[in-house]
C-alpha cells in the first residue's frame, strides 16, 4: 500500500485488493516480523522505508543470544587465556563488561578470580598483595584449556564438611574437580546435609572439597535456579564462596544427569533449561540495547540500539515486538495471521508479543512518549478516583475555598471553617433564600452566579482533567473489551459465509476493520494523555478563553484543540466510532456486499488517518515541536504558563 | 523417604539426644515441620536467667532455603522486632548453607543475644536505645527477661502480675521523665509512647527540648 497520505474525498480511491485477500500491508511492525521462527537466528531486517513512528530493531532468539554469549565467552578465552567456564563466571561477574574485566584481570588476577568465585581465597594473602602486572601480562594463550586438575580423592573421613584447604596459588586455574568419589567401601561417606549413607551413593565436590551427595546437590541448584533465579550459584557449604561453574552444573543437573530420586529427573531437566535462560536474561539486562521479551514464557530477545539510551525517550517511542505471537500453551513463534485459513492471529492465540523498549507502562503508547505515557498513568492512579468523588459529592465553600462534603440529602450548607451559609444548588447565600429552604428557585440570581463563577474557578483543573481523562478512559475501556468483539466478529464472519457466496477469504475484511478499530483506539487514548499535558500555543485564544476552559469547552472546541496541536483529522475519532457501530450491528443478508464496502472504506480511511496522527506526532517529537505545560523528565522546563 | 522428612527427624532426634546442649525443640503439632525451640539466655547478658522460646516453620524447600524462624518469647534485642519477633541474622537469609541445622541455627540465635549488631538493626528503637545507652538499654532488657522470660526477678518473688507491669521500664525509660510531662496534663501512656520514640533516654534526653516534646505530644 502505498504511503502518501492523500486527502482524497473519495475513500473509494483506497479500496485495496489486499484488505480483502488477508494479507496485510506493510502497515504495522508485526508483519516485518513474519520470516522470524524457530531456534533460527535469524537477525530480520527492517522491510522497506521505515515510517517515522517506528524504530529500528531486531529479534533474537534465545540461541541467537547464546552465540553472542559464547562469542564474550571466547574473547576473555582468547584474552585472558582462562577457560571457558571461567571465562562465563568472571564475564557473569563483571556484568558482562569486556573491557573492565581484562583491565581488572590484568590488574590482578587472584583478586578477580576470587571475587567471581572461581578459586578460593589464598589464607595467606592480604588486600595488600599484589602481583607484578607485568609478569601476569597475558600475551599469550596460556595452556589451560582441558587441563583439569583432578583430585586424587577425598580425605579419610567422608563426613568431614570443612577440610582444610589447599588452595591453589595458579593465576590460570580450571575448576574441573567435580568428579565421582572414589569406591573405597571401607571409606564410608555420609552425605552431612541429607544423612544419607547409601554405599551406591554418588558424591560430588568443587574445589574446596566440600563433598555432598548427587541428589542434594541437585535438589540445591534447582532450588537455588528455580526460588531464586541465581545464575552463579555458591557451594553448599557455609560461607564457602566457590561458584559452581557451568560444567559442573551440567554434570549435576544437565541432559545426561541421571537420579536415584523419584520426580528429581524431571526436576533437573526444568531447572537446567531454566539455568539456561537465567544466563541469557542476566546478559540482556546487562546489556542496554537488549530487552527480554515480557510476555510470559517467551524467551526471545530484542535489540533496539537507538533506544538503548535513555535520552532518546524524548524523541522516540520505541514500540518492538519479538516476533512470537501468542500467550502460554498458544504460543508460536512465526505467525500466520495473513494466511487464509483463518487460523492464528485471533484474541489471545493471534497476540503479538509487542511492548514498548523505553518503558513498562503500556504496551503500544504511541504517540505519546514514554516519560508523559508514565506521568499520565501516575496521575490517574493518584487522581482519578478521588476526583470523581470530589466532583459529585464535594463543593469548595464561597468564601474561604475549603471543600465541602454534602451530608445527606439537604441543600442548606454550613461551612464548617468559616461558618458561611449557602445553598448546595444554586450555591448563593443561604440569606437570601428566606423559608424557601425546601426547594431553590434562585439559580439564576446574581449572587448565585457568582459564587458558581468562583466555584469553577477552583474547580477549572480538576474538570480540565476530567474532561481528557473521561474520553482517554472510554477509549481505554473499549480496548479491553476487544477480545469480545473478536469473538463476536469471529462468529459473525462463520454466519456470512453461510448466508453469502462470500469465502472464507472474502470475509476477513471484518477482521482487518477489527483490528483497525483497536489500533486506532490506542492511538486517539494516548492522544488525549498528550493533549492534557501539551503548552497551549498561539491558538489557546480560540477557545481557552478564561480560567474557565474546561467548563466552556465543548466538544468541537476539544476537536479543534487536538487538530491543532496533534493535527487529528477532526473526524478520526467519529469514523472509529461509526466503524464500530457498523461491526456490531445486525448483518442482514441481501445488505452484506454493500456492508462490506462500506466497512472497507471505512478501514482503509481511518487507517490513512491513524498513519498521519502517528506520523505527525512522531516527527513532532523529533524535531522537538511539542512542548509541556508541566516539566516532563527529559525535557526543557515549561515556559511559565497560568492555567 | 522423602529426604527433607528424613533429615528434619534425625535434627530433632539429634537434639533430643544431645544433653550438652541446651537447644530444645518439640512438635507444635502433628507435623515435624513446625516446631517450637527454645534455649536458655546466655550467661553474662541481660537474658540471663529467662527461656526464650523460638517459633520454627521448615519450609518446602529445606534445608536448601533457610528455616523460618521468629521469637515467640517477647525480647528487648536490637536484632529482634520487639513487637513480632522477627529476626535480623544472616544465616536465616542470604548467609544461609544446607549444611546448617537447626541446632546450629539456634545456637546462632543464642549467640547473637551476646553480641547484638545495632548497625543492622531489625527493631530500630531499640537499637537507638542500646547506642544511646548501653546501661539503659541492659536495664530494660532485662527487665524484658524478667517480665517476658521468666527471668530471675521473677523467681525471687520482686515480679508483679501483668497487670501491675512496669510500663515506664518497659520502654526503657526514666521514670522521673515521664511523670514530668505527666505533670503538664498529658496521659501517662501517650508520654511513653512519645518519649520512647524520640529516645528521650541517656545523654539524648539533655539534647531533646521541652517544645520538641510537648509538640510532639500535641500530635493526635
Ligand atoms: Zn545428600
Ligand atoms: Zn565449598
Ligand atoms: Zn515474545
Ligand atoms: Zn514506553
Ligand atoms: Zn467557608
Ligand atoms: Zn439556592
Amino acid at each position: 500500500m502505498s504511503s502518501d497520505y492523500d486527502y482524497s474525498d473519495d475513500d473509494g480511491d483506497y479500496y485495496d485488493e489486499d484488505m480483502i485477500d488477508g494479507t496485510q500491508d506493510d502497515y504495522s511492525d508485526d508483519d516485518n516480523m513474519m520470516d522470524f521462527g524457530g531456534d533460527e537466528d535469524i537477525k530480520v531486517p527492517q522491510k522497506g522505508k521505515r515510517k517515522s513512528y517506528e524504530v529500528d530493531y531486531e529479534s533474537l532468539s534465545q540461541s541467537a543470544v547464546e552465540k553472542l554469549i559464547a562469542e564474550d565467552v571466547e574473547y576473555i578465552y582468547s584474552v585472558c587465556g582462562v577457560d571457558e567456564s571461567i571465562a562465563s563466571l568472571l564475564l557473569r561477574h563483571s556484568k558482562w563488561n569486556k573491557e573492565r574485566l581484562v583491565e581488572k584481570y590484568m590488574d590482578n588476577p587472584t583478586s578477580l578470580l576470587v571475587a567471581a568465585g572461581v578459586t578460593l581465597p589464598e589464607p595467606t594473602s592480604s588486600p595488600t598483595q599484589r602481583s607484578a602486572p607485568t609478569s601476569n601480562n597475558s600475551s599469550s594463550r596460556r595452556t589451560t584449556r582441558g587441563a583439569s586438575r583432578l583430585l586424587t580423592t577425598f580425605g579419610g573421613s567422608g563426613s568431614k564438611t570443612k577440610s582444610p584447604i589447599t588452595s591453589p596459588t595458579l593465576t590460570h586455574y580450571t575448576p574441573r574437580s567435580f568428579k565421582p568419589k572414589s569406591s573405597d567401601p571401607s571409606d564410608k561417606f555420609v552425605c552431612p546435609i541429607c544423612f544419607d549413607d547409601a554405599p551406591s551413593l554418588r558424591t560430588l565436590s568443587l574445589d574446596c572439597e566440600h563433598t555432598f551427595c548427587s541428589n542434594c546437590w541437585a535438589a540445591y541448584l534447582a532450588s537455588k535456579i528455580r526460588d531464586e533465579s541465581e545464575h552463579a550459584v555458591k557451594c553448599m557449604a557455609e560461607g564457602c564462596s566457590l561458584v559452581c561453574p557451568d560444567p559442573f552444573i551440567r554434570t549435576v543437573i544437565g541432559p545426561s544427569a541421571t537420579s536415584t530420586e523419584p520426580g528429581q529427573e524431571q526436576e533437573n531437566a526444568k531447572a537446567w533449561s531454566h539455568f539456561q535462560e537465567l544466563l541469557v536474561r542476566h546478559y540482556v539486562a546487562s546489556n542496554k540495547r537488549l530487552k527480554f521479551c515480557p510476555y510470559p514464557g517467551c524467551t526471545n530477545t530484542v535489540s533496539c540500539p537507538s533506544a538503548a539510551d535513555k535520552s532518546s525517550l524524548t524523541t522516540i517511542v520505541p514500540t518492538v515486538s519479538c516476533g512470537a505471537r501468542g500467550i502460554g500453551d498458544q504460543m508460536t513463534q512465526s505467525q500466520s495471521a495473513s494466511g487464509g485459513s483463518g487460523g492464528g492471529g485471533w484474541g489471545l492465540a493471534g497476540k503479538e508479543h509487542r511492548f514498548c523498549f523505553g518503558c513498562h507502562v503500556e504496551a503500544d503508547h504511541r504517540p505519546v512518549v514514554c516519560p508523559v505515557a508514565r506521568m499520565w498513568l501516575k496521575k490517574c492512579r493518584d487522581d482519578s478516583e478521588t476526583a470523581n468523588w470530589i466532583k459529585s459529592n464535594t463543593k469548595e465553600c464561597s468564601h474561604c475555598q475549603s471543600t465541602i462534603e454534602k451530608n445527606g440529602g439537604c441543600n442548606h450548607m454550613t461551612c464548617k471553617k468559616c461558618k458561611h451559609e449557602f445553598c448546595w444548588v444554586c450555591m448563593g447565600p443561604w440569606s437570601e433564600h428566606g423559608t424557601a429552604w425546601y426547594s431553590c428557585n434562585r439559580y439564576d440570581e446574581k449572587a448565585g452566579v457568582d459564587a458558581r463563577d468562583a466555584q469553577s474557578r477552583s474547580r477549572a483543573s480538576l474538570e480540565r482533567y476530567l474532561h481528557y481523562y473521561n474520553r482517554w478512559a472510554n477509549h481505554e475501556q473499549s480496548a479491553k473489551l476487544s477480545l469480545d468483539l473478536y469473538a463476536k466478529t469471529e462468529k459473525k464472519m462463520e454466519d456470512m459465509q453461510i448466508t453469502s457466496s462470500l469465502t472464507w477469504i472474502e470475509v476477513q475484511f471484518m477482521k482487518k476493520a477489527v483490528e483497525e478499530v483497536e489500533r486506532c483506539r490506542m492511538t486517539l487514548k494516548w492522544t488525549y494523555a498528550m493533549a492534557y499535558y501539551l503548552a497551549k500555543g498561539n491558538e489557546k485564544d480560540l477557545f481557552e478563553d478564561n480560567q474557565r476552559y474546561a467548563l466552556l469547552l465543548p466538544s468541537h472546541s476539544l476537536i479543534i484543540h487536538l487538530r491543532l496541536h496533534l493535527r487529528i483529522p477532526s473526524d478520526l475519532e467519529k469514523a472509529v466510532e461509526d466503524l464500530s457501530e457498523l461491526l456490531e450491528g445486525p448483518i442482514e443478508p441481501e445488505n452484506i456486499p454493500g456492508l462490506r464496502q462500506k466497512v472497507t472504506d471505512k478501514t482503509v480511511y481511518v487507517q490513512k488517518r491513524n498513519e498521519i496522527v502517528l506520523e505527525d506526532t512522531a516527527k513532532g517529537f523529533m524535531e522537538g515541536r511539542w512542548k509541556w505545560n508541566v516539566v516532563v523528565e527529559g525535557f526543557d522546563e515549561p515556559e511559565k504558563v497560568e492555567y | 523417604m522423602d529426604a527433607r522428612l528424613r533429615r528434619v527427624n534425625k535434627e530433632i532426634a539429634d537434639c533430643k539426644n544431645d544433653r550438652t546442649s541446651q537447644i530444645r525443640i518439640e512438635l507444635v503439632g502433628d507435623s515435624p515441620f513446625h516446631l517450637k525451640g527454645s534455649f536458655p539466655g546466655p550467661e553474662g547478658t541481660p537474658y540471663e536467667g529467662g527461656d526464650f522460646d523460638v517459633d520454627i516453620v521448615i519450609p518446602e524447600s529445606y534445608p536448601f532455603q533457610p528455616v523460618k524462624m521468629k521469637f515467640l518469647t517477647k525480647i528487648y534485642h536490637p536484632n529482634v522486632s520487639s513487637a513480632s519477633g522477627a529476626i535480623c541474622l544472616d544465616i536465616l537469609k542470604d548467609a544461609w548453607s544446607p549444611v546448617l541445622t537447626l541446632k546450629s541455627t539456634m545456637i546462632s540465635l543464642q549467640s547473637l543475644l551476646c553480641s547484638p549488631e545495632p548497625n543492622d538493626p531489625q527493631d530500630a528503637e531499640v537499637a537507638k536505645h542500646y547506642m544511646t545507652s548501653k546501661h539503659s538499654f541492659e536495664e530494660t532488657a532485662r527487665y524484658w527477661t524478667e517480665i517476658y522470660a521468666g527471668g530471675p526477678g521473677s523467681k525471687i518473688g520482686k515480679t508483679l502480675p501483668a497487670g501491675a507491669r512496669d510500663d515506664v521500664a518497659i520502654a526503657g525509660l526514666d521514670a522521673q521523665h515521664v511523670s514530668r510531662f505527666e505533670g503538664l496534663g498529658f496521659a501517662k501512656n501517650k508520654v511513653i509512647d512519645v518519649l520512647r520514640r524520640l529516645n528521650y533516654r541517656g545523654p539524648n534526653a539533655s539534647k531533646i527540648n521541652d517544645e520538641r516534646v510537648v509538640e510532639e505530644l500535641l500530635k493526635p
